[in-house]
């Protein structure tokens, strides 16, 4: 004789008006003498979309009278809303207009109309302020790259081993082998074919000035030099004495796992070292300033 | 031709819909009876939400009539036109299992 839970009763209570008002009470206590458990729920939820898709099974108004009658406490859970509903459309005296029970007149229509678009255009926007909190990330930056093994590398760009930087496309970097590299830039024909992971430096190719893809280093100078500014940076990546960049090339991470196959994070990236004059550069080539670099 | 015309309109409740005719066969039931009654001679378990679908189908076609309400339980009683319906229902069903049962027993088919 327990009254059913809350959720079943608010499910009651969506049934189609006139069919709750012949049919309601008698769910009610049948919800209750079952002491209906949850997986009761969307078998409910199942049978008021059903209600409300087959109008025709709504009973007929004088057979309302027929639950209305019921003796009993205002325990019902629905009584509420029946009552509510039901004297609406005559406080405004239209009594005359007023449309036959369970039809739904202009006036509640658009209401329910303005409802509904108000909370449509507030899922709108509570989805797409959510959506700001999932990660966007465009052109690969922030993810991680299986660029291959060195024998790979090696085999796109023979020159790696002499120091010539491998540009990997993917992630729009310059790996340099950088003890070969020096030895590159300084003008001496070395090959050095096995690096280490600390010996790897991977570049990202866009420039810290305004974002320019950065060439290839040009052969004579062994520099990149962005084609947009002219900011001229060292074959490992330190801003040089030209252009208006200031700071070097950003890095990211990179590792080499157990089977050779060398790893850039994109997502770990130290920015490039400030620019703070000539003697504080890590690396310096011994060439002048060429302003043909990087214009071929 | 109450039954056709009702199981037409009974669509994908025709199947509940028997289970709960059955259930008046033998004398008038209120809801949760019905459904206990159901699940105890069919071991199916109906669910709230569709036993009054059936039971709003099954009065709209005539099949069954409310009796007074005992507080607040409302037993169901059988119509002549209720008993025609399930008759005729439970007659296709027979048909059904003999025509099953025929084919199943022809020694070529069904095994292979």
């Amino acid at each position: 004789m327990s009254r059913p839970p809350l959720l079943h009763r608010l499910l009651v209570a969506c049934y189609p008006r006139r069919w709750r008002e012949r049919y309601a009470d008698e769910l009610v206590q049948v919800l209750g003498d079952r002491g209906s458990g949850w997986r009761d729920l969307p078998n409910l939820a199942g049978g008021v979309l059903d209600a409300w898709l087959n109008r025709r099974l709504w009973p007929a108004t004088n057979q309302a009278s027929l639950a209305m009658a019921v003796p009993g406490p205002a325990a019902v859970s629905s009584a509420p809303t029946i009552a509510a509903t039901v004297p609406a459309a005559s406080a405004y005296g239209v009594v005359a207009t007023a449309p036959p029970a369970g039809e739904m007149s202009r006036r509640r229509f658009l209401r329910r109309m303005l409802a509904v678009g108000t909370g449509l255009v507030l899922l709108e926007f509570g989805v797409g302020t959510l959506s700001f909190l999932w990660p966007q990330i465009r052109e690969g930056l922030g993810a991680k790259f299986r660029v291959g093994t060195i024998d790979s590398v090696l085999a796109a760009e023979p020159r790696f081993a002499n120091g010539f930087p491998f540009a990997y496309g993917p992630a729009r970097v310059f790996l340099v082998n950088v003890p070969a590299a020096k030895e590159l830039a300084m003008g001496n024909q070395v090959s050095m074919p096995n690096p280490a992971a600390a010996d790897l430096l991977a570049l990202w190719r866009k420039c810290p000035h305004l974002g320019c893809l950065v060439p290839a280093p040009c052969e004579s100078v062994t520099r990149y030099q962005c084609r947009c500014h002219q900011s001229t940076y060292n074959i490992l990546g330190e801003k040089m004495f030209k252009g208006p960049a200031e700071r070097g090339l950003d890095r990211f991470a990179v590792t080499i796992e157990l089977d050779g196959m060398i790893v850039i994070d994109t997502a770990q990236y130290t920015q490039g070292a400030p620019n703070r004059g000539p003697e504080h550069l890590a690396f310096t080539d011994p060439y002048p300033w060429d302003a043909t670099c990087g214009t071929e | 031709m109450a039954d056709e015309g009702s199981s037409a309109e009974l669509g994908r409740y025709a199947e509940p819909a028997v289970l709960v005719l059955a259930s008046l066969s033998d004398g008038p039931r209120h809801g949760y009876a019905i459904m206990a009654d159901v699940e105890a001679f069919s071991g199916l378990r109906m669910g709230p939400g569709t036993l009054y679908a059936v039971l709003a189908r099954l009065e709209q076609a005539g099949l069954v009539v409310p009796l007074p309400a005992e507080e607040r339980r409302r037993p169901y009683r059988l119509t002549a036109a209720g008993s025609a319906a399930l008759a005729e229902r439970l007659e296709e069903m027979a048909r059904f299992v003999r025509v099953g049962r025929a084919r199943l027993r022809q020694p070529d088919r069904g095994r292979a």
